[in-house]
Protein backbone atom coordinates (compact mmCIF):
# COMPACT_ATOMS: atom_id res chain seq x y z
CA UNK A 1 0.00 0.00 0.00
CA UNK A 2 1.12 3.53 -1.05
CA UNK A 3 1.58 6.27 1.72
CA UNK A 4 2.67 9.11 2.09
CA UNK A 5 6.15 8.78 3.22
CA UNK A 6 6.25 6.53 -0.47
CA UNK A 7 6.30 10.43 -1.46
CA UNK A 8 8.69 11.60 0.87
CA UNK A 9 11.27 8.94 -0.39
CA UNK A 10 10.71 10.10 -4.13
CA UNK A 11 11.54 13.37 -3.20
CA UNK A 12 14.76 12.97 -1.25
CA UNK A 13 15.84 10.22 -4.25
CA UNK A 14 15.22 13.72 -6.98
CA UNK A 15 16.91 15.93 -4.52
CA UNK A 16 19.72 13.57 -4.11
CA UNK A 17 20.12 13.13 -8.10
CA UNK A 18 20.08 16.87 -8.52
CA UNK A 19 22.97 17.30 -6.48
CA UNK A 20 24.92 14.74 -8.04
CA UNK A 21 23.79 16.61 -11.50
CA UNK A 22 24.72 19.86 -10.28
CA UNK A 23 28.28 18.75 -8.84
CA UNK A 24 29.34 16.32 -11.44
CA UNK A 25 28.62 17.95 -14.84
CA UNK A 26 30.15 20.89 -16.51
CA UNK A 27 27.53 22.07 -19.02
CA UNK A 28 25.41 24.63 -17.64
CA UNK A 29 22.71 23.59 -18.81
CA UNK A 30 22.49 20.37 -17.26
CA UNK A 31 23.51 22.16 -13.91
CA UNK A 32 20.99 24.56 -14.36
CA UNK A 33 17.97 21.73 -15.21
CA UNK A 34 19.34 19.89 -11.81
CA UNK A 35 18.42 23.08 -9.80
CA UNK A 36 15.14 22.38 -11.87
CA UNK A 37 15.19 18.75 -10.75
CA UNK A 38 15.57 20.26 -7.25
CA UNK A 39 13.42 22.50 -6.81
CA UNK A 40 10.50 20.21 -8.06
CA UNK A 41 11.63 17.74 -5.38
CA UNK A 42 10.88 20.02 -2.84
CA UNK A 43 7.65 20.87 -4.77
CA UNK A 44 6.51 17.42 -4.03
CA UNK A 45 7.59 17.09 -0.86
CA UNK A 46 5.79 20.48 0.55
CA UNK A 47 2.75 18.80 -1.34
CA UNK A 48 2.77 15.16 0.46
CA UNK A 49 2.56 17.53 4.06
CA UNK A 50 -0.12 19.17 2.59
CA UNK A 51 -1.67 16.04 2.30
CA UNK A 52 -0.98 14.65 5.07
CA UNK A 53 -1.72 17.26 7.43
CA UNK A 54 -4.74 18.23 5.52
CA UNK A 55 -3.91 21.67 5.05
CA UNK A 56 -3.29 24.16 2.48
CA UNK A 57 -0.41 26.23 3.04
CA UNK A 58 1.96 23.97 1.74
CA UNK A 59 0.80 23.62 -1.33
CA UNK A 60 0.21 27.61 -1.66
CA UNK A 61 4.23 27.61 -0.48
CA UNK A 62 4.26 25.19 -3.80
CA UNK A 63 2.75 27.89 -5.85
CA UNK A 64 5.25 30.56 -5.05
CA UNK A 65 8.58 28.33 -5.36
CA UNK A 66 6.73 27.45 -9.29
CA UNK A 67 6.67 31.68 -9.34
CA UNK A 68 10.34 31.97 -8.34
CA UNK A 69 11.53 29.29 -10.62
CA UNK A 70 10.19 31.17 -13.40
CA UNK A 71 11.55 34.52 -12.47
CA UNK A 72 14.60 32.11 -12.39
CA UNK A 73 14.61 30.09 -15.40
CA UNK A 74 14.07 33.62 -17.56
CA UNK A 75 17.18 35.49 -16.14
CA UNK A 76 19.09 32.10 -16.12
CA UNK A 77 18.31 31.74 -20.09
CA UNK A 78 19.66 35.72 -20.69
CA UNK A 79 22.78 35.02 -18.95
CA UNK A 80 23.66 31.68 -20.69
CA UNK A 81 22.73 33.19 -24.12
CA UNK A 82 24.96 36.30 -22.81
CA UNK A 83 27.96 33.52 -21.68
CA UNK A 84 26.96 31.55 -25.11
CA UNK A 85 27.85 34.84 -27.44
CA UNK A 86 31.20 35.71 -25.51
CA UNK A 87 32.56 32.48 -25.08
CA UNK A 88 31.53 30.33 -27.59
CA UNK A 89 31.45 27.83 -25.13
CA UNK A 90 28.81 25.64 -22.95
CA UNK A 91 31.39 24.55 -20.30
CA UNK A 92 31.86 26.05 -16.42
CA UNK A 93 35.38 25.57 -16.35
CA UNK A 94 35.28 28.68 -19.15
CA UNK A 95 34.08 31.25 -16.73
CA UNK A 96 36.91 31.95 -14.44
CA UNK A 97 36.52 35.86 -14.39
CA UNK A 98 35.97 35.64 -10.53
CA UNK A 99 38.87 33.52 -10.15
CA UNK A 100 42.05 34.76 -8.51
CA UNK A 101 45.27 35.68 -10.52
CA UNK A 102 48.58 33.51 -9.84
CA UNK A 103 50.61 37.14 -9.85
CA UNK A 104 49.89 40.12 -7.82
CA UNK A 105 52.31 42.73 -9.60
CA UNK A 106 50.09 45.48 -8.80
CA UNK A 107 49.22 45.17 -5.65
CA UNK B 1 18.72 13.37 -17.59
CA UNK B 2 22.11 14.26 -15.76
CA UNK B 3 23.92 11.95 -17.73
CA UNK B 4 23.19 12.77 -21.44
CA UNK B 5 25.73 14.66 -23.38
CA UNK B 6 23.62 17.03 -25.57
CA UNK B 7 21.34 19.51 -23.78
CA UNK B 8 18.43 18.84 -25.47
CA UNK B 9 17.54 15.27 -24.85
CA UNK B 10 18.72 16.12 -20.93
CA UNK B 11 15.58 19.36 -21.56
CA UNK B 12 13.08 16.36 -23.03
CA UNK B 13 13.45 14.46 -20.03
CA UNK B 14 13.05 16.68 -17.59
CA UNK B 15 10.00 17.24 -19.39
CA UNK B 16 8.99 13.93 -18.97
CA UNK B 17 9.82 13.87 -15.21
CA UNK B 18 7.82 17.00 -14.64
CA UNK B 19 4.90 15.76 -15.95
CA UNK B 20 5.46 12.54 -13.87
CA UNK B 21 6.13 14.46 -10.96
CA UNK B 22 2.65 16.62 -12.38
CA UNK B 23 0.67 13.56 -12.13
CA UNK B 24 1.75 12.68 -8.54
CA UNK B 25 0.48 16.34 -7.47
CA UNK B 26 -2.72 14.72 -9.21
CA UNK B 27 -2.18 11.57 -7.04
CA UNK B 28 -2.05 13.57 -3.77
CA UNK B 29 -4.74 15.72 -4.25
CA UNK B 30 -3.55 19.22 -5.49
CA UNK B 31 -5.05 19.81 -8.51
CA UNK B 32 -4.23 23.43 -8.99
CA UNK B 33 -0.82 22.42 -8.78
CA UNK B 34 -1.10 19.61 -11.36
CA UNK B 35 -2.34 22.37 -13.50
CA UNK B 36 -0.08 24.84 -13.02
CA UNK B 37 2.84 22.06 -12.89
CA UNK B 38 2.00 21.37 -16.62
CA UNK B 39 0.87 24.64 -18.11
CA UNK B 40 3.79 27.10 -16.06
CA UNK B 41 6.79 24.40 -15.82
CA UNK B 42 6.29 21.55 -18.60
CA UNK B 43 4.51 24.25 -20.95
CA UNK B 44 6.63 27.59 -20.43
CA UNK B 45 9.71 27.05 -18.51
CA UNK B 46 11.29 23.90 -20.19
CA UNK B 47 9.90 25.11 -23.41
CA UNK B 48 11.65 28.28 -23.40
CA UNK B 49 14.52 26.23 -22.17
CA UNK B 50 14.01 23.80 -25.63
CA UNK B 51 13.58 27.45 -27.39
CA UNK B 52 17.12 28.94 -26.00
CA UNK B 53 18.52 25.26 -26.56
CA UNK B 54 17.62 25.60 -30.57
CA UNK B 55 18.40 29.04 -30.76
CA UNK B 56 22.16 28.63 -29.59
CA UNK B 57 22.93 26.32 -32.63
CA UNK B 58 25.06 24.31 -30.29
CA UNK B 59 27.75 22.28 -32.38
CA UNK B 60 29.94 19.79 -30.99
CA UNK B 61 32.76 21.83 -30.53
CA UNK B 62 31.35 24.11 -27.56
CA UNK B 63 29.95 21.42 -25.73
CA UNK B 64 32.33 20.69 -22.58
CA UNK B 65 34.78 18.00 -22.74
CA UNK B 66 34.12 15.24 -20.53
CA UNK B 67 35.77 12.84 -20.29
CA UNK B 68 35.14 11.09 -16.79
CA UNK B 69 31.42 11.69 -16.53
CA UNK B 70 30.60 8.18 -16.05
CA UNK B 71 33.53 8.00 -12.90
CA UNK B 72 32.63 11.40 -11.50
CA UNK B 73 28.37 10.76 -11.38
CA UNK B 74 29.46 7.41 -9.75
CA UNK B 75 31.59 9.07 -7.14
CA UNK B 76 29.26 11.47 -6.66
CA UNK B 77 26.68 9.21 -5.58
CA UNK B 78 28.85 7.14 -3.10
CA UNK B 79 29.15 11.06 -1.75
CA UNK B 80 25.96 12.04 -1.22
CA UNK B 81 24.14 8.45 -0.91
CA UNK B 82 24.87 8.43 3.21
CA UNK B 83 22.67 11.85 3.57
CA UNK B 84 20.63 9.93 1.07
CA UNK B 85 19.81 7.08 3.28
CA UNK B 86 20.20 8.40 6.55
CA UNK B 87 17.41 11.08 5.19
CA UNK B 88 15.15 8.26 3.96
CA UNK B 89 16.05 5.92 7.31
CA UNK B 90 14.80 8.58 9.26
CA UNK B 91 11.48 9.78 6.93
CA UNK B 92 10.28 5.70 7.28
CA UNK B 93 10.31 6.14 11.65
CA UNK B 94 7.44 8.45 10.89
CA UNK B 95 3.80 6.64 10.60
CA UNK B 96 1.68 7.95 7.96
CA UNK B 97 -1.26 7.88 6.87
CA UNK B 98 -2.42 6.09 3.60
CA UNK B 99 -3.63 7.71 1.15
CA UNK B 100 -7.06 9.38 1.10
CA UNK B 101 -8.84 10.32 -1.78
CA UNK B 102 -11.42 12.71 -1.32
CA UNK B 103 -12.63 16.28 -1.88
CA UNK B 104 -9.40 18.05 -0.66
CA UNK B 105 -7.06 21.03 -2.40
CA UNK B 106 -10.23 21.86 -4.82
CA UNK B 107 -9.14 25.44 -6.64
CA UNK B 108 -11.37 27.06 -5.30
CA UNK B 109 -9.88 26.10 -1.90
CA UNK B 110 -6.37 27.10 -3.10
CA UNK B 111 -7.35 30.35 -4.26
CA UNK B 112 -9.23 31.38 -0.90
CA UNK B 113 -6.18 30.29 0.75
CA UNK B 114 -3.65 32.32 -1.27
CA UNK B 115 -6.07 35.87 -1.58
CA UNK B 116 -6.46 35.84 2.68
CA UNK B 117 -3.32 34.32 4.25
CA UNK B 118 -0.92 34.38 1.76
CA UNK B 119 -2.00 38.16 -0.04
CA UNK B 120 1.75 40.01 0.92
CA UNK B 121 4.04 36.85 -0.09
CA UNK B 122 1.41 37.16 -3.41
CA UNK B 123 2.21 40.40 -4.14
CA UNK B 124 5.90 40.18 -3.68
CA UNK B 125 6.03 37.41 -5.92
CA UNK B 126 4.80 39.95 -8.79
CA UNK B 127 7.41 42.75 -7.43
CA UNK B 128 10.00 39.71 -8.36
CA UNK B 129 8.87 39.14 -11.39
CA UNK B 130 8.58 42.61 -12.41
CA UNK B 131 12.62 42.72 -11.28
CA UNK B 132 12.97 39.97 -13.14
CA UNK B 133 11.73 41.28 -16.25
CA UNK B 134 13.78 44.02 -16.40
CA UNK B 135 16.66 42.14 -15.76
CA UNK B 136 16.53 40.55 -18.40
CA UNK B 137 15.57 43.37 -20.56
CA UNK B 138 18.77 45.31 -19.22
CA UNK B 139 21.06 42.28 -19.84
CA UNK B 140 19.48 41.26 -23.09
CA UNK B 141 20.13 45.51 -24.57
CA UNK B 142 23.44 45.18 -23.23
CA UNK B 143 24.19 42.87 -25.46
CA UNK B 144 22.92 44.35 -28.59
CA UNK B 145 25.13 47.87 -28.04
CA UNK B 146 28.15 45.47 -27.75
CA UNK B 147 27.57 43.84 -30.87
Amino acid sequence: MIDVGHFFILGILLFSIGIVGMISRRNIFVMYMSVELMLNAINLILVALSHHYEDLNAQVMAIMIIAIAAAEASIFLALFVMLFKNARSLDANFFTLLKQEKHHDEL
Amino acid sequence: MIYFKQPINSALSLIVTLLSIAGLFALLGGSFLFLVQIIIYAGAVVTLFLFIIMFLNIKEESLPHEPYKARWILLMSLLISPFTLFLISAVNNIKFASLHLKDFGSIKAVGMELYTNWVLPFEMISILLLIALVGVVILAKRETNRD
